[in-house]
């Protein structure tokens, strides 16, 4: 694993990154050169059609997936260096990942699922942190219950607590309210903020829902594999213009 | 861009903390991993039992050795008692005991039973214990006592107090017999045991020259370390020509050792056999567990695990598992041989009640476990050298091969090879099975590959029912090849068990002949031949009577007149010459016998009077590298004569007449002390009351001569090979539920993977027989094409096992091998089809949510 920059520039810093898959015979280019930088500490929305490679960029972001080509730093790693164990190792502890299906584990009682990331890491202390990172985002109730005898929006619960008890640097959420109802998913947005404040980690997250992008501090917009725009909503202007 | 391979990832899990995160998963009682517990757990029980039973009769042979065979060394002898200098000779090694086995006719008044005469001194039994049925243990019988077999005090309707015949000498039946202890060296029975003092037969006239007895002399040695063979040697230089037949300790029953090695050879067979299916079993459970974590294991390398961590975790899920069923296996192996051994009883020597043999026990557990190895390498390293979002994806796009997980599986599987090879006596049938396992393996993953081939080239069907059967066999990720190679040897073992079971039975059919002679009578006088056909044919004028001489000759020179070799000088017997080995008996005749056809030579006039002449069998003079004109050098009765072969035959041995491979002219061997025996065929209309009357009319006429019972002998004979017939049917039963846990477990998985098209087709409006008979097609077809290789085979490994290892004919009912194989094809589709159901019936909306 490479040595963490001390003092990283940015949370985020990419180059020219690309993303290919498919057969050599018939490649598919997904990811077509981005270059971003997103600072520590930042909440920022990627909004763009089905296909356009939000989810892709997350994935190569995160460490899900390599990318075949470009500079990638994140939290201070270089991505571009690291093969798939040396991208789990750095997602362990500093970074936290909501998907949309929420990914529970079947087996796995609602407290193992949020401190099997802390045991991974070889924390000593996951299951009290576990527990109270649940009673945190509301499923104080829950602890020992599996993921199928939990509501939607209770695994989601689970799958934010999961991502935000080991104190990431950094978040990333794909559509987390996709698979929920509207009221279900404004609360989990809000738990989903109000959580990642307490922690000060830099958020990206996927969504289709303008009002939600309106709450973060940047607005990335793709398509076709490439960032489109980058915006400030009125909201974050404002506030940093009141600043 | 590329990946610093070099760079040290974090500290991954330690073995606890994998563990604590494996046990999760373990709480869920196996789910998932059940097929690959139950494979493991067949496998090893099959292996355990097996092993532990041959281990367990191999020592009882060597343990007991002694007990078997009434000594360490047995000298036999036929038509004559040792001489003063032969017997100072073998008392030199040891204590003496001596005796004669003969048949003879014991009778009453009202009844007459042909007998088998065990006559022995007052030191028998050398080793172990003589019972009685009332408990009592009295040793070798005095006097005019004897103690009878139940058989022989029923067929003479007397009770023990009672008085019989034998000969011209009256006994007292003195008790029953429980147990003779030397009972399994004794051979098969021509009548129920009588058991008598030495000198009976004699007293009762019936050791008269050329009379067909045999002496027996067990020697106790002295220095029980010294070696059986050595001494075995040491009597044959010193007395070539005596015409001694040997048997020591460690090959005690006649018959048994061979019988051992038969069965020990089919033993392993049905252990490796076992062994390769479980195997596929447990790649194919370890694939679909594996399979149904996937998204587990996406989940846990999101989290931060890194691929080190996935293997530690599954392996740990897998070893738990494989560790589990080889421990259930092991217990149920332990258990279930005692009932083996039951199916055995009688036929080989069998501690009774349960036996813990740790060495094969151990060495099952270590395939079972080697097996869980080698086959959940390739899945368990494939998985964890993916990315997570390949894991995610990989629904639609399965996972590639792995360099590594080959080279692991191909380590895995030299093991076992070598654990295999270096376990087994037999390295030649163990290696050819291997390799047989793994051509059959290539055959099937070519068949595969072929099936899939061909779906993907035929025309889409417009039906997409139709499309979708075809589709699901040859579309990314399909388990065809999984599927065909699992179902390929799980309907193999079904071909397999029928093939085995109907030869034997066919050869019960075919090897104890229908038509057969009423009686058998030896020891016939030669000056009485005419007065014996009077006895029968004035109550009987249509019975048939067939009579030939008959004494006992040993071969001691064979080969080209200028170049005899020595019989005794031969290091080993040529395979196939086993007239060569001891004596046997022979014949004279002014014809060629019925039963048999001159293929090369001819036949001798019938006033023959030149240079004594011999007739031997073919196979035998084949095997000894004999032809036309060579000599034979025979020994009868201590005297040595020279015969020139003068032609060849083949013999029908199916014939249940007199077979001789050796027949002389009449002027070379007439002059020696002979008898004539003779069969006899009574007319159906003959009573059992008129039987009984001829019986006891032979014994009064000809009391020193002995009758068997042909149809006695005949269902003996049946029932020793129906009894070789369930104990291999319930051994191979073993590899038979491994392929049906195989079978059910390909299909479960398989099934797994069509709940997701199954779903959608309810959705998209199929209705319930629509996706039935997609199944049933897909299903049909692959186990259609499977059906004829799956008979292949079977039918190989069953021909290897009845005509290879037990020498029987290869006569396997195909109509009920077919059936069976039909039966295989219907559970399999019923095991397809009959896991949809729950789906189906569930309402659309219902089944998507379990999805």
């Amino acid at each position: 694993m490479t040595n963490p920059d001390p003092h990283p520039a940015a949370a985020i810093s990419a180059r020219n990154l690309t993303l290919t898959l498919g057969s050599s015979s018939a490649p598919v280019e997904i990811l077509k050169g981005i270059d971003l930088d997103i600072a520590h500490g930042e909440v920022v929305a990627l909004l763009g059609p089905s296909g356009s490679g939000k989810s892709s960029l997350m994935a190569v972001l995160s460490g899900l997936e390599r990318a075949s080509g470009g500079e990638l730093n994140v939290a201070g790693q270089d991505f571009a260096k690291l093969d798939e164990d040396g991208l789990a190792a750095a997602r362990r502890g500093r970074i936290g990942i909501v998907l949309q299906a929420f990914h529970l584990l079947p087996t796995m009682t609602a407290a193992e699922n949020v401190a099997t990331p802390m045991e991974l890491a070889g924390s000593g202390d996951a299951a009290p942190r576990a527990r109270a990172e649940l009673e945190a985002v509301g499923l104080g109730h829950r602890i020992g219950h599996y993921p199928t005898q939990l509501s939607g929006g209770e695994q989601q619960r689970v799958a934010i607590a999961r991502a935000i008890a080991p104190r990431p640097q950094l978040i990333f959420a794909d559509e987390p309210t996709g698979n929920l109802d509207v009221a279900t998913g404004e609360e989990i947005v809000e738990l989903l903020f109000a959580r990642r404040a307490e922690t000060g980690a830099t958020l990206l997250i996927i969504t289709h829902d303008a009002s939600l992008a309106e709450k973060c501090d940047r607005v990335l917009t793709m398509a076709d594999g490439v960032i489109v725009s980058d915006t400030r909503p009125a909201l974050a202007a404002a506030k940093e213009a009141a600043e | 861009m590329s990946a610093d391979t070099t760079a040290t990832p974090a500290a991954g899990l330690g073995w606890g903390d994998a563990w604590l995160i494996a046990r999760r998963d373990l709480n869920a009682r196996f789910k998932g991993l059940r097929l690959l517990l139950i494979c493991i757990f067949l496998g090893t029980a099959a292996l355990a039992a097996i092993g532990t039973l041959t281990a367990s009769i191999e020592r009882e042979l060597q343990s007991s050795g002694q007990e078997l065979l009434g000594g360490d060394l047995e000298v036999e002898v036929w038509q004559r008692d040792l001489s003063e200098e032969e017997l100072v000779s073998l008392g030199e090694y040891g204590e003496l005991s001596g005796g004669y086995r003969l048949q003879a006719m014991a009778s009453t008044d009202d009844a007459a039973a042909p007998v088998e005469l065990k006559a022995v001194d007052a030191r028998w039994p050398l080793f172990g214990a003589f019972t009685l049925a009332d408990g009592r243990e009295p040793g070798a019988p005095s006097a005019n006592d004897a103690y009878l077999a139940q058989g022989a005090i029923d067929r003479l309707d007397i009770e023990v107090g009672e008085e019989f015949r034998v000969g011209t000498l009256t006994l007292r039946a003195a008790g029953i017999i429980e147990n003779e202890p030397d009972r399994l060296s004794e051979g098969f029975q021509l009548g129920p045991t009588v058991l008598v003092a030495k000198d009976v037969p004699g007293n009762a006239g019936l050791l008269q020259p050329g009379s067909l007895y045999q002496s027996k002399y067990r020697i106790a040695f002295e220095n029980s370390s010294r070696n059986p063979e050595t001494v075995e040697e040491e009597l044959t230089e010193a007395y070539p020509n005596a015409g001694f037949d040997f048997r020591t300790r460690d090959r005690a029953s006649p018959g048994a050792d061979r019988f051992v090695r038969q069965m020990s050879d089919f033993l392993t067979l049905v252990g490796l056999a076992a062994l390769v299916i479980a195997g596929i079993g447990i790649a194919g459970g370890v694939s679909s567990y594996l399979d149904q974590r996937r998204a587990s294991i996406a989940t846990l390398k999101v989290l931060g695990a890194s691929s080190r961590d996935i293997v530690r975790i599954y392996a740990i899920q897998i070893a738990v598992a494989a560790i589990a069923g080889s421990v259930l296996g092991l217990t149920a192996g332990v258990l279930v041989t005692p009932f083996l051994g039951m199916a055995l009883e009688g036929l080989l020597p069998v501690e009774s009640g349960f036996v813990i043999e740790p060495a094969p026990l151990m060495l099952a557990g270590a395939y079972g476990l080697l097996v869980a190895f080698a086959f959940a390498a390739a899945p368990l390293l494939r998985a964890r050298s993916f990315p997570a979002m390949a894991l995610m994806r990989s629904r639609i796009v399965p996972l590639s091969r792995d360099r590594r997980a080959l080279i692991a599986t191909g380590l895995g599987l030299a093991a076992i090879c070598i654990l295999a090879l270096s376990t087994t006596d037999r390295i030649m049938l163990s290696a050819s099975f291997l390799l047989g396992a793994g051509g059959a393996l290539i055959l099937l993953a070519a068949l595969g590959l072929s099936l899939q081939w061909a779906a993907r080239k035929l025309p889409r069907p417009s039906n997409p029912l139709l499309r979708s059967a075809l589709s699901n066999i040859h579309r990314p990720g399909a388990p065809t090849s999984a599927l065909v190679t699992a179902l390929g040897f799980g309907l193999a073992a079904f071909v397999l068990l029928a093939a085995i079971q109907s030869a034997i039975d066919g050869n019960i059919q075919s090897r104890v002949p229908q038509e057969a002679p009423d009686y058998f009578v030896i020891d016939v006088p030669p000056e009485g031949e005419e007065r014996f056909y009077e006895l029968i044919r004035d109550p009987f004028p249509d019975a048939e009577i067939r009579s030939v001489p008959t004494m006992r000759g040993a071969i001691l020179a064979f080969g080209p007149e200028d170049d005899m070799q020595v019989v005794a000088e031969l290091d080993e017997i040529p395979d196939g010459a086993w007239a060569l080995r001891g004596e046997r008996g022979i014949t004279y005749a002014d014809t060629a016998p019925p039963g048999s056809r001159v293929v090369d030579g001819e036949w001798w006039s019938p006033f023959h009077d030149g240079e004594p002449l011999v007739s031997i069998d073919k196979e035998f003079a084949d095997a000894a590298g004999l032809g036309v004109g060579d000599m034979l050098t025979i020994g009868i009765l201590g005297s040595e004569r020279q015969v020139r072969i003068a032609n060849l035959r083949e013999i029908d041995w199916e014939s249940m007449g007199f077979n001789f491979t050796l027949v002389f002219s009449r002027n070379a061997i007439a002059d020696a002390p002979h008898k004539l025996a003779a069969t006899i065929d009574l007319p159906e209309s003959v009573d059992p009351q008129q039987r009984g009357e001829l019986l006891r009319a032979m014994v009064r006429e000809y009391p020193s001569s002995s009758v068997v019972e042909v149809g006695e002998v005949l269902v003996q004979a049946r029932t020793l090979l129906e009894q070789v017939g369930v104990a291999t049917l319930a051994a191979a039963a073993v590899a038979v539920l491994a392929g049906l846990a195989v079978l059910m477990g390909a299909i479960a998985a398989a099934r797994a993977a069509r709940t997701y098209d199954t779903v959608v087709l309810r959705v998209l409006g199929a209705s319930r027989r629509q996706i039935l008979g997609l199944q049933l097609a897909e299903y049909g077809l692959i186990a259609g094409a499977l059906a004829l290789v799956a008979l292949a085979l079977g039918s190989t490994l069953g021909w290897v096992i009845i005509t290879q290892l037990f020498e029987f004919d290869w006569l396997p009912d195909w109509g009920a091998v077919l059936a069976v194989l039909g039966l295989g094809l219907a559970m399999v589709l019923a095991f397809a089809l009959g896991g949809s159901l729950p789906l189906l019936r569930a309402k659309p909306a219902q089944a998507l949510r379990e999805l």
